[in-house]
């Protein structure tokens, strides 16, 4: 396995509160490899964007050490920043600028020169599709165009790692599966992406391996898949059309070996098995040999969300309207 | 230098945003004319005047350097919209001086006051204005000096309250007494002797006080000595400050 990119070792950082100090990030350790989709899934004020500003140098941990492609972000914060894109919650977009004119000043920010710039500008609009609303004001743009805009600045200068803060947050459906196409392209050309976001959905489509954050710490680490194979398992709910039988039912059950677990009360029963897919034709046959009427049944394989159950004991949907800020 | 080179980039990005809306500009020179045209004809018979100096002698030079200080104290609006945006965290990622974040937007600001300085200064001597052209030239630089201490204030005010319902109460508290104790509406010399000494205090009493003899072409005067005094030392820490809330901003 090539170097990891990024490395972090015990980060913490501590905001104080009225209420005493709030330990914002509490312990994380990191490893994002190169060319590969790390998304980091959370609930709001898990800590995933205070971490992303540590790494991106625009805060400063307490104790723990970050390294980017081999840079500590608190004694080199300079080679950190040339090595990094970064595209925060708000974009950053210059709203009173074209969107040409926001690309090339970025550049040359980056210290390219005048004509590098250019041409690297022209290059992103056509790789972005910004071709058509490039030469406009950007106070003009839609929110899905500021976001694909925010993206390509982000990748201006050809950065070892894109950093981006809840990317698709407030986007609409449609714009957000654009963003989506737009951010696998990044991995296309080679970019090493490090995304949060509160979307499992998200993180699920979009991450080649993440992590799972709950009140400052990392509760899960893994490939999407790997993830909801260490947890639930897949899960049939059957709908029984009365409850007479619900003795054999539980001794049948608990002879099958493909059964891990399964609660049955009044006529519904909830199986959780290895994978679904492969045991529902044995159980209808079964219940049908048994004379077992069913009503309804239905297959639900796992999600992050189980994952996240699993692991914090909440539902990450749950935690979306306690709310909070970061 | 990349410092220099940053400062010249981000003046140039604010530049273009004055210049496609020009009507900012415009805007601020109505505030001089206004009070040329509505308040300057009331001193005429309250204050006394002498050896063929008009009333606008007395009172254009302050004018000019209220001015200055005007359009420094309300640029915390701006950089307010910038921090929203995301613009000001952007530029924060990148390797660009925290220096130059601050002193692109400050001299764009410089930029418009000298402008709007010159323009007003031109209109008011068909109305009686007379001042010494090198008087001027050196007023000109006292006013640099106010527009980059105020515009730095107003910029690190902004990073560091971010949000206009707290910016509104501060620059509004701090914009009336300097106004009032600064001597330009009347003369100092008319206060009670507390209210004189409480104009003291104020940084922007002797940068009026210095407008008026240097216009009037008196250069070696000690009010010209104790603006200059005053000032280099306010820009330097002003400044330093601002930089500092630049470094520090936390979106």
């Amino acid at each position: 396995m090539p170097d990891p990119v990024v490395v972090t070792k015990d980060l913490k950082k501590y905001f104080s509160s009225r209420s005493g100090p709030v330990q914002a990030v509490d312990g994380v350790d990191l490893e994002v490899f190169p060319g590969e989709i790390f998304g980091f899934l959370g609930p709001n004020g898990a800590g995933k964007t205070t971490t992303l500003r540590i790494l991106t140098t625009l805060a400063k941990a307490d104790s723990g050490t970050a390294t980017i492609a081999g840079f500590d972000v608190s004694r080199e914060p300079g080679k950190v920043r040339r090595n990094i894109g970064y595209v925060g919650q708000a974009g950053g977009a210059d709203r009173p600028a074209t969107g040409r004119e926001n690309l090339i000043l970025q550049g040359r920010l980056y210290d390219m020169t005048p004509q590098q710039a250019k041409d690297r500008a022209a290059e992103l609009i056509t790789a972005l599709d910004l071709g058509e609303f490039a030469d406009r004001i950007a106070h003009t743009y839609s929110g899905g165009q500021l976001r694909r805009l925010d993206v390509a600045l982000g990748i201006m200068h050809r950065p070892k790692v894109l950093f981006l803060d809840e990317p698709t947050t407030g986007l609409d459906p449609q714009n957000r599966a654009n963003l989506w196409v737009q951010i696998e392209k990044l991995r296309d050309m080679g970019v090493t992406v490090f995304l949060t976001t509160h979307y499992l959905e998200e993180a699920d489509a979009l991450s080649d391996r993440l992590a799972i954050m709950d009140h400052g710490r990392i509760v899960a680490e893994g490939t999407p898949v790997e993830l909801k194979k260490q947890v639930a398992g897949d899960t049939i709910s059957v709908g029984l059309r009365d409850d007479s039988r619900n003795e054999a039912i539980a001794t049948l059950l608990g002879q099958r070996p493909y059964v891990r677990d399964f609660t049955l009360d009044d006529c519904r029963l909830r199986i959780v098995v290895e994978e679904g897919s492969k045991v529902m034709p044995d159980l209808l046959r079964l219940f049908d040999q048994e004379g077992i009427e069913i009503a309804t049944i239905t297959l639900a394989v796992p999600t992050l969300d189980d994952v996240f159950l699993n692991k914090t004991g909440r539902t990450l949907r749950d935690t979306e309207s306690a709310g909070g800020g970061q | 230098m990349k410092l220099v080179r940053d400062v010249g980039l981000l003046y140039q990005r604010k530049l273009m945003e004055t210049l496609r809306n020009p009507i900012y500009i415009v805007m601020s020179m109505l505030t001089p004319v206004l009070y040329l045209v509505l308040f300057s004809p009331l001193l005429k018979n309250l204050v006394p005047t002498t050896g063929g100096r008009s009333v606008l002698d007395l009172f254009v030079p302050g004018l000019l350097v209220i001015v200055a200080f005007f359009n420094g104290l309300f640029v915390g609006y701006g950089i307010i919209d910038e921090i929203r945006n995301g613009v000001i965290e952007r530029f924060r990622a990148t390797p660009t001086s925290r220096f130059a974040i601050l002193a692109g937007p400050v001299l764009r600001d410089t930029t418009n006051v000298l402008v709007i300085v010159t323009v007003f200064t031109l209109v008011s001597i068909p109305f009686g204005f007379h001042p010494d052209f090198v008087g001027w030239l050196i007023l000109l630089v006292i006013i640099i000096m106010l527009i980059i201490t105020t515009a730095s204030f107003g910029y690190g005010l902004g990073l560091i309250l971010k949000e206009e319902d707290r910016l509104s109460p501060i620059v509004q508290g701090v914009n009336l007494p300097i106004l009032l104790l600064s001597g330009v509406l009347l003369p100092m010399e008319l206060a009670p002797t507390w209210l004189q000494v409480l104009a003291h205090f104020n940084p922007v009493y002797y940068s009026v006080e210095a407008a008026r003899v240097l216009c009037a072409g008196t250069i070696w005067d000690a009010k010209v000595g104790y603006a200059f005094l005053f000032m280099v030392p306010l820009t330097v820490l002003v400044v330093a400050w601002a930089t500092r809330a630049v470094r520090r901003v936390v979106a």
